[in-house]
Formats: structure tokens, sequence, C-alpha cells
């Protein structure tokens, strides 16, 4: 018996012995990455797992490696998560010293100096970028205003569709502009339409547009467009959070909008199943169309790729025509001003929620010159190029942005003509997301309960209205009345 | 005793192979999911994946360039064999202590831990941070050990309820042979406590299995994660790798259960008429 | 006689100095080392974190001018720190006092003094729970009564919402507990979570205790082959860690998931198992979910149990001709309750804190009637989202500390009331 149980744990000890080396090995390499060796200078560099997982961060990296070999700097990758917290790890020296990421969490970290303030004139890239771009990285703090990151692309929400299931004739029948894009992808209320006739004609097997309506970036064109906001602005163009917007002017008539468009979509709108069913969804034919960021195109483009390669495809030709089948836009432009999708009315712009992501330089670097030439690298001409054509994301700077052409000049463009409402980057923003996006998912429900004959709790604009003013106002209570 | 009749039997395998059913099917499902071809979970008919390969695994282990699914699975391994063999002796030190002596501070001690842990603990998550960082052990797969182990003699209770079941008079038996309460505890209530301490290493062993509270906070470089880290981490896309990385950490355990297990059920009062 | 009480006195101010003048020079070392150890701390280090823990802090960092400045929630915790070390040292100081005695006593008596080794061995096995509990204490001292302190006196600062480090953090008193029971929402969510949370608690328990010790009993029974495969199931079970249970089954009950795949196959509609209206649904599909990851380990505990027991208690009972049924209420029964009362206990702590059923289910609701939180919200899930989601960390401190203090009174009075603590005895 004593044996056995000397066995046993003896067991157990060798099943760890075997992983102590290893293990042992690497907790001891890690730690000394970011310290400076004989003078050579250590840039740790946290990109986003994107441009990880597709290669473009290596790129970077050696490419500006090549560049400085001369000069002593060398960046690495910081090898951490790409949402660690630089306040958490900053102060006691376990942060990046270059940090990407969107204008929202960059500029939280700026609230509580937890990243640089920057000279725009330090940086080569500064004139190519529209102002509405680099307002987004705009701190003011007592009146002044402090630039806390460079802005590098422009996120919104995207419609992708599949080329091929447009439907037959269109050009005669869902051409009403004859300028040969579909009317569907052009306003809203045809894409209801269309829609509705699609689920129609294939007795609810198949669907137009299924969205997630529980999530707030996707769906904020229903408050944006109808005058609702984010925070409101104080007289010197600070953000002011104390201004809760989302029951502003017509927003609740874009939610009914938003209630309509959903009573047409399949049930997975309703919660997070559709964030990941919606690629495999799309390249099945199940849906005609869906909504999500420009840099998941990848993964619609690699189902499709799938599906052709089932029905027997060459990988080859199966990239191909999935390239060729998927499409990718923007957003359609206009909206009825009356909330009602099948008025036809197709008076406002819609106006959606977007981001900037950017380079930010960590407070608690010990390189800052360093960090800067690193960030003026990153953000030239060819790196961004690469970037855009690596990740399929839209520049900032406009001079790639119009080389590159195509979707990503449109996005540019939108983000100058005011269609893109970019976050706050103020760190009361984080408060929003979770209210609004239990309110949508419950607006997007009542179009069920409608249909399942049960108690409707919005049935008009008065009573969507009061539940909008209700979310605001538990936003404004999270914000403000247990703080000090 | 009386042997049961036929019909009760039967009954008791229904209910059995029910049971087994009930706990395993979500496995299966969580096997049948890795083993999908597509990768995506949304590429099933209901509860069955509409192809099968085994290109997950080989990716799980090769594809370590975002991923690192090797050295994840060998730090868990580190941390929780060696947080188990630590937290067992510790807990049943701790409980035998506790039950076989009265001593004055005794009853004060067990109310103070009971009432310790009513305290959500990630509340405190923040002075464990600022404790470590003050260690400097940041980064250091140790620092969880040390975690893991110190706190493990709160939840002695279960232990000492064991205990609390051995009889006085084989340990005054072995006072009157003259036995030193260290030796006591070496060479009588060691080989006593069998099934507990097998339930108790395989607890503490699983334990860092699912926690990633702690590891997420203190180990920062990704080749440094353990499982549960990194595979909260897994892209939203990756659910063929996520269920095959969560299988596969299943395995550890299960292994050391068939070898545990005999142990499991070895009786107290039999050893105790052997010795 | 006077000069030995000259040497006893010489360890009230230098503790150890007396027991080396006795001639017991290693331990008057180690006590002396012990003292001098204390004083290098107090003052490189010790005096400062004291008077830290008092300002938290005096000049602002700003990483911007790269000046370095105080952090506020490191200084309170070294000065948490230092006191412990404090009471540590007077714990030593009295220790030595009380030895000192001992030792003018012996020497009195003219009695010969114990050699070093001598004296530790017996140590060891007179103490034998010092010695043992030694260790275990220290661990969770630091571990867990240190983040507890730092935790309650948080309670009492203005930390969190926009006072975070780099900023100064300050003591302002009963200001967070004043602002709890002065807002009306959150007062409201406080008892509606409280009851939920109650009731939860205590059928979660149940269902967990009584599955697994019917799954042990079960596989207990003789004519059961092969008890090692058949246990094995749950084990396989217990094996996947937690949270990708919960992943899996949320994804389960999901629109996109399989149950509703075949509810539509069969031509009913989707049900919103987890949905934001969906209140005792979701309850109950959180009861069952735990059950299904808590029974294996309450399964394994009961067998353990189980096999302690003396069959010869049941051959008796058979001869005098009590039924399985009797058998089991008057041996059985009995016995698993008896020994494992605390595990209850435990397993009800552990259950009224579980905090990730609901936060994986359905985390991230915020319902109408409740502030920052959702119907099937536990008091921990909502605290999670006072103090981690929303940065309200004094808040959440002080919330965090007033259901401490009630969850603490019920297990307490349950605990000290229990058979498994009053007659601890019984099945010696």
């Amino acid at each position: 018996m004593i044996n056995g149980g000397k066995k046993a744990i003896s067991l157990m000890l060798a099943m760890t012995m075997l992983s102590t080396v290893s293990a042992c090995g690497k907790s001891g390499a890690a730690k000394g990455a970011s310290s400076a060796e004989d003078g050579e200078i250590t840039l740790r560099i946290l990109e986003n797992d994107t441009a990880k997982e597709k290669g473009y961060l290596d790129e970077l990296l050696t490419a500006f490696n090549e560049e400085y070999k001369d000069k002593g700097i060398q960046a690495v990758d910081a090898n951490m998560e790409e949402y660690s917290n630089l306040a958490e790890n900053g102060p006691y020296g376990y942060g990046p010293d270059v940090i990407y990421q969107a204008n929202d969490k960059l500029m939280a970290y700026a609230e509580d100096k937890h990243i640089l303030a920057l000279n725009r004139e330090d940086f080569e890239c500064a004139d190519k970028i529209p102002d509405e771009a680099w307002n987004a990285f705009t701190l003011s703090v007592d009146g002044k205003q402090y630039t806390c990151g460079i802005p590098i692309n422009v996120q919104e929400p995207m419609l992708f569709y599949r080329k091929d299931m447009l439907p037959e004739g269109w050009e005669s029948n869902w051409d009403g502009d004859g300028n040969g894009i579909p009317d569907f992808l052009e306003d809203w209320s045809s894409l209801y339409k269309y829609s509705e006739e699609v689920v129609n004609t294939s007795n609810g097997e198949k669907y137009g547009l299924v969205a997630p309506c529980n999530d707030l970036y996707m769906m904020a064109e229903f408050f944006f467009s109808y005058g609702g906001y984010i925070f409101g602005k104080t007289e010197d163009g600070a953000v002011n959070s104390e201004d809760i917007g989302f029951a502003k002017k017509d927003a609740a008539k874009g939610m009914m909008a938003l209630k309509q468009f959903s009573g047409i979509m399949s049930e997975e709108c309703l919660d997070d199943s559709i964030k990941q069913s919606r690629y495999s969804k799309v390249a099945d034919g199940t849906y005609f169309c869906s909504i999500s960021t420009p840099d998941t195109y990848v993964l619609f483009h690699d189902r499709l790729k799938e599906v052709y390669q089932n029905e027997g495809l060459s990988e080859s030709e199966a990239d191909e025509k999935a390239s060729e089948n998927l499409g990718m836009v923007e957003l359609p432009a206009k909206l009825p001003s009356s909330g009602d999708l099948t008025s036809g009315e197709k008076d406002i712009d819609t106006i959606v929620m977007g981001g900037v992501n950017g380079y930010g330089i960590s407070a608690y670097t010990e390189h800052r010159e360093a960090c800067i030439e690193f960030v003026n690298f990153a953000s030239s001409y060819d790196m961004v190029k690469k970037r855009a054509d690596i990740l399929g994301i839209a520049p900032t700077r406009s001079d790639a942005a119009s080389d590159l052409g195509g979707v990503t000049s449109m996005i540019f463009d939108s983000l100058n003509a005011g269609h893109i409402y970019l976050m706050p980057s103020v760190k009361a923003v984080d408060q929003i997301w979770d209210p609004v996006g239990t309110l949508l998912s419950d607006v997007a429900k009542d179009a069920f309960r409608e249909k399942k004959n049960e108690t409707v709790k919005y049935a008009d604009e008065s009573q969507m209205q009061e539940a909008l003013e209700g979310t605001s106002k538990s936003i404004y209570d999270a914000i403000y009345t247990l703080s000090n | 005793m009386k042997k049961e009749k036929t019909s009760e039997v039967i009954l008791t395998y229904l209910i059995l192979i029910l049971v087994s059913f009930v706990f395993f099917f979500p496995v299966l499902w969580l096997i049948l999911a890795s083993f999908s071809s597509s990768g995506s979970i949304y590429d099933f008919e209901g509860f069955f994946p509409k192809g099968y390969s085994t290109a997950t695994y080989v990716k799980l282990f090769t594809d370590t360039q975002m991923y690192d699914y090797p050295s994840w699975l060998r730090n868990t391994l580190f941390v929780s064999g060696f947080s188990s063999v630590i937290s067992t002796v510790l807990v049943i030190l701790t409980a035998y202590t506790m039950s076989r002596f009265r001593f004055r501070m005794r009853k004060p001690l067990m109310k103070t831990t009971l009432i310790l842990s009513m305290f959500p603990s990630f509340m405190g998550m923040t002075a464990v941070y600022l404790i470590m960082i003050n260690f400097n052990m940041i980064n250091n797969l140790w620092s969880l050990i040390l975690i893991y182990s110190a706190g493990a003699p709160m939840g002695y209770l279960v232990q000492k309820g064991y205990f609390d079941t051995i009889s006085n008079s084989i340990y005054e038996a072995a006072r009157i042979d003259g036995a030193t309460n260290p030796e006591i505890f070496r060479k009588v209530t060691m080989p006593l406590s069998k099934p507990i301490l097998v339930y108790t290493a395989l607890t503490s062993f699983a334990w860092p299995w699912s926690d990633f509270i702690l590891p997420n906070m203190l180990l920062k470089n990704r080749d440094l994660w353990t499982v549960a880290v990194g595979l909260t981490h897994l892209g939203e896309t990756e659910f063929s790798r996520f269920a095959a990385g969560a299988i596969f950490i299943a395995v550890p355990i299960v292994i050391l259960y068939f070898s545990l297990s005999r142990f499991l059920v070895a009786g107290v009062s039999d050893g105790a008429v052997k010795q | 006689m006077k000069s030995s009480s000259f040497k006893t006195r010489c360890s009230y101010v230098i503790m150890g100095l007396g027991q080396f003048l006795y001639g017991q020079r290693i331990k008057g070392l180690m006590y002396m080392g012990i003292l001098a150890l204390y004083l290098w701390y107090l003052i490189t280090a010790g005096i400062g974190d004291m008077r830290g823990f008092f300002t938290l802090g005096e000049v602002e960092a700003d990483p911007w001018l790269g000046t370095a400045g105080d952090d506020s929630v490191i200084m309170m915790l070294r000065g948490i720190l230092s006191f412990l070390i404090l009471a540590a040292v007077i714990i030593f100081y009295l220790a030595n006092v009380k030895d000192i005695k001992v030792t003018e006593r012996l020497v009195g008596d003219g009695k010969p003094l114990p050699s070093f080794y001598r004296s530790l061995l017996s140590f060891v096995d007179k103490k034998f729970y010092v010695v043992a509990l030694f260790f275990p204490v220290i661990g969770v001292l630091i571990f867990n009564v240190l983040p507890i302190i730092f935790m309650i006196l948080i309670a009492f600062t203005n930390y969190g919402g926009n006072i975070v480090p780099p900023k100064l953090i300050d003591w302002t008193g009963v200001d967070n507990f004043i602002q709890i029971f002065s807002l009306s929402g959150i007062k409201g969510t406080f008892f509606k979570i409280l009851g939920w949370n109650i009731v939860w608690a205590v059928s979660a328990t149940l269902i967990n205790y009584f599955g697994g010790l019917f799954l042990a009993l079960l596989l207990n029974k003789r004519c059961v082959k092969g008890k090692a495969l058949w246990r094995a199931f749950p084990i396989i079970a217990y094996a996947v860690p937690g949270f990708i249970t919960l992943l899996g089954f949320k994804f389960m009950f999901s629109y996109g998931g399989p149950i509703n795949y075949y509810l539509k196959a069969m031509g009913e509609s989707s049900i919103g198992f987890l949905d934001i209206d969906a209140g005792w649904k979701a309850r109950i599909i959180g009861l069952l979910v735990n059950a299904w990851i808590s029974i294996p380990t309450s399964m394994l505990l009961a067998t353990g149990i189980l096999s302690n027991m003396n069959n010869e208690l049941y051959e008796a009972a058979a001869l005098d001709g009590a039924g399985r049924w009797k058998q089991f209420t008057r041996l059985t029964l009995p016995f698993v309750v008896f020994s494992t009362t605390p595990t209850l206990i435990t397993s009800f702590v552990g259950n009224f804190n579980n905090f990730g059923v609901f936060y994986f289910l359905r985390g991230g609701l915020y319902l109408d009637d409740y502030f920052l939180a959702s119907d099937t919200d536990l008091l921990i899930n909502w605290l999670y989202n006072l103090s981690i989601d929303n940065n309200y960390y004094g808040i959440g401190a002080a919330v965090s500390l007033i259901i401490f203090i009630i969850t603490s009174a019920i297990s307490l009075t349950a605990y000290v009331n229990s058979s498994a603590f009053k007659k601890e005895d019984t099945f010696r």
C-alpha cells in the first residue's frame, strides 16, 4: 500500500519535473527583455493580434531593425496580450514602450498620463493626416490641447455581402437611379425591402441582412444618423461626459427603425451567436449580408474559400472565386427620416460609429527619442501601405489612402465628410457599452415578441423615448453618482 | 449484506448509464468540435460537425507563433504539479492538527478561517498583485505556486472532517509506544489518510487548471501563460482549437485519476486493522 | 537570585540577552538576531512605511514630466505589512518574556538548563501544532489576510473613479458608506440581489451535495461492476476546466446553438434561454450547469468518506433486521452528514461567492430595475460590475464589506451551531 502511494506521488512529481526545466529557463530569459545591454536600445512594441497573426508585425520589426542597425536601436515584439493594461504594468516597468490601440483605449491612458504627449511636428506624417483623425488623439487639460497618439488607420462597420447572390436582373429591378450599384447597398429602406423579399421567397430559410443587434458599435448608425450622440461637447470643444446623447433629437425614431429591421433577421442577431456565425452563414449563403469591421475581411474570405474548396475547387481557384464574390462596402448611406423603413424614404445621411487606431508612447519608456523614431518609421508611407495591403485597413494618411483607392479611399472620404462619428476619447466611454448593448438587444427582441404575440415593450416612439432616457440616466449614474 | 434484487440491479445500471450520459455528452460534444474540419462552431448540424479532421490538433501543437499551446501546457503542468504537492502537505498538516490537537487558539482559528473564506477573492486581487510587484515576482511561474499553496490551507475543513472520523485510540496506542507527534504524523496519520490525500491532491492539482484571473494578472509574457489564460485569448473564430486545447488539458487529470483511484476507496478502517 | 533577576530584566529590554547570559547561547542569539533584523528593517524602511500608511503619499507623480511621485496603494500595502511585522515582533517578544521566566525558575530550582537541541526536539513534540501550523498561517497571513485588510481599508478611501494612480488617494472615513445608503437605487438592488443570492446558495449547495452523495452511494452498491470506469465519467467532466464548460453551455443555450437548432428543426420557435427577459429560465439553467460542474467533486469527497465507514456497523444492523432504508437514515446519513457538515458550509460559502457561473453565462447585462446588474447576478457579480467594470474600487470595497459582514454572520452562526463544530468527537 505504502509503495503504491509513493509511486503515485512520484508519478505526479515526474510529470512536473519534465516541465520544470524548460519553464524555468523561459521565465528567466523573458525578464531581461527590455533592459538595454552594451549601449543597445531595445524597444518593446505592443501591436494588435491581427497584425501579429497575419505577419505584418514581423515585417515591420525586420524593416525597422534593418534600418536602425547602425544606430543601436532594436525593436522587439512586447509579447503581451493586446489589451493588457498599461496603467497596471507601466508604472512597475512591465509595460511596452510603444503601443498600438484604438483611440478610446489609448486616450483613456492619456487621461492619467500613462502615455506621453507628443509634438506633431516630430512626425513626418503630420500634415498628411486630416484633422478629424488627429482630434481623436487630442486631449484637453486645463484648456490646453495635447496630442497623445499618432493616427494610423480608421475603423468603421462595413457591409459584407455576396456578389454572386445579387438577385437576377437587379440592374433593372433594383437600380432605381441607374448608377450601376444596387439600391439595397445604397439605402436602408431598399435593403429592408430586399431582405423581406429574401425571407419571404425562401420561406424563412434564408435572410437578407443579419447584423449583431446587441452591439452598439455596429448599430450606432441608428442613433447618430437621427441626431443622437454619445457625449456632448463643452464650449471649448472638450468632451462633456455629463451630457449623454442617446435619447437626444430623433434617436427614438432610429430605434424604431432598428426594431423594424431586426424583425426580419434571424434570432441569432439577439445574442453573441451572430458575431461568430456571420462568417460561415454569409459563406454558405444563409445570409445575403452582414455587418462587421474591415479587419474581419479575411475571416469572411477564408470561410467562403473553404466552401468553394469543399465544392471541389483547387485552393487557388477557390481563393480567387472567394475574392471575386465577397463584397465589402460601407453601410448604406441613406436612412428614412421618419424611422419607418417601409416608407421608402431615403432622406437623411447615415452616420456610423468609427474609431481611429494609432500608436502611443508609454510615459514609462526610458528611450523616448528612440520611440519617436520608431513611430515615425511605422507611420511612414511604405509601412502604412504595407499594413493596408496585409491587413486590409483604411489608412489615415491621405497619400496612402488615395493610392490604394477603392473602399479604402471611400472610408477616408467618409471620415472627412463627417459620416463617421469617432468614439469620444475619454475613459467614460467604457461605461456606455453594457447599458446600451442591453437596451439594443431588448429593442431587437421586441420585434420577435411582436411575432410571438407576447407583450410588446416598445410599441411606439414615446415608449422608446422613455427607455432611451432611462438608459441615459443609468449611464449617467454609472459614471457620476458613485464618483467622488 | 444481502444481495440486491435483479430489478434493482437493472434500475441501478439504467441510472448509471443516464448519469454517465449526462456527464459525458457535453464533453463528447467538445471532442467532436475539436475534430471539426472547418474550425468553426457554426458549421454544425445541431450537435455534430459537418466534416471531421485531425488538423486542429496538428495546428494546436505546431502553429505556435501566436498561440504557443505546448508552452502553456508545460507551464500549467509545472504550476499544478508543484502547487498540488505543496498544498496537499500544507492542507493535510493543517487539517490533522486542527482535528487532533486541542489548544487555546484552535476554535478562534477555525472561526477566523471560515470568515476569511467568505471574502470575495477578486476584491483582494489588487493587493496580491501589488505584493507580487514588491517581491519582484511578476512574470514568474513560482508566484502562482506560492499563492495557490499559501491559500490552500484555508480549505482544510473537508480534510478535517475526514480526520475527525479516525478513532483516537490509534494515536493513543502509538503514543504509549513512545512515538513523538512528528513520528505519529508520518507513520500513523499519513498511511491512514490515503483517500483524503488523493482527494486533496486531485482537487489542488485541478485548481490551476481552470483559474485564469490570477495567472492573467501575474503573467505578462504570452509564452508564460497557462492554458486557461491562453485559451481565453484565442481568437473568436478559433473554436476548434479552443475545444482541442480544452480536451487536451483534461487528459493529465484523467490519467492522474486512474492511477490514484484505487487509493480513493481504500478504506481507513481496513488500513487500521492491517497496521 | 538577584543576579538572575537582573539577567531576566535584560531580556525585557533586549530580547534574547537574558537567555544568552544564562548560557542558552543559541536561543539567545536567535532572539537577538530577530531584534537586530527588526531594528534594521525599521530604520531602512519600517518607519517610513508606517508614516506612509497615514499620509498615503504627498508628492503626486507626473509621468509626462518624469517626476517620480508616491504610489498611494503601494504605500498602503507596505504600511499594513509594517504593522503586521510589528505584531509578529511583539509576539516574539512575549514568547521571549515567557521563556526567560521559565529559565529563571529552572535556574532558581537549581535544575540544569536543556540544551538547544533537546529543547527544540521537545518543542516540536509538545507543541507540534505550532510547528505544523507555522507555514500555513504565514502563507494565509500574507496572501489572504493582508489582501483582505487592504481591501477593508480601501473602503475608507476615495480610491476609484477619477482618482487612480498616479493621482494620490486619501482617507475619507465613512463617506463611501454614507453614499451607499443615501442612494435609493443601490439599496433596492442590494436587497433584491441578496435575496436571490441566498436562494441560489442554498439550492445550489443542496443540489450539489445530495447529487454527489447519491452518485457515491449508487457507485458503492455491490452489484455495480467496474466502479472506477463508471466513476470516470464525472471525473472527465471535472477535468475540463470550469470556464470552458461554462462557455460551452452558454453556446448550447444561445440562439445559434444546437438546442435551438433542434427546436427549430422540430418546427418550434427558438427560446432565449439566457436572454434579457429569461428570468427564472436562466436561473435554473445556472443551477443545473453549476451542478454539472460541482457534483463530480462532491461525489469524490463522499466516496472517500463512505470508504471510511465501518462495515461492521452495517452487518450488525442487518442482523438486527434493519431494512435498507433504515440503514441509510440511521447509519449512513448521520455519518456522512456529520463528517461533511464543514464541507456543506465551505460549499455554501463557495456557492454564495460563485462568480463564474453567471459571469460567463450571462455577463454584461444591465437590467432596468437594477443598478448596474441583472436579475441573475449574485452579489459577487454585482461587486465585479461596480469595482472592476466601472472602477469604483472604494464603493465596491465598502459594499463587499457590508456583504461580508452579513454572510459571515450567517455562516458563522450555522457553523458554531453545527454538530461537527460542537461535538467533534462523535464518531471517534
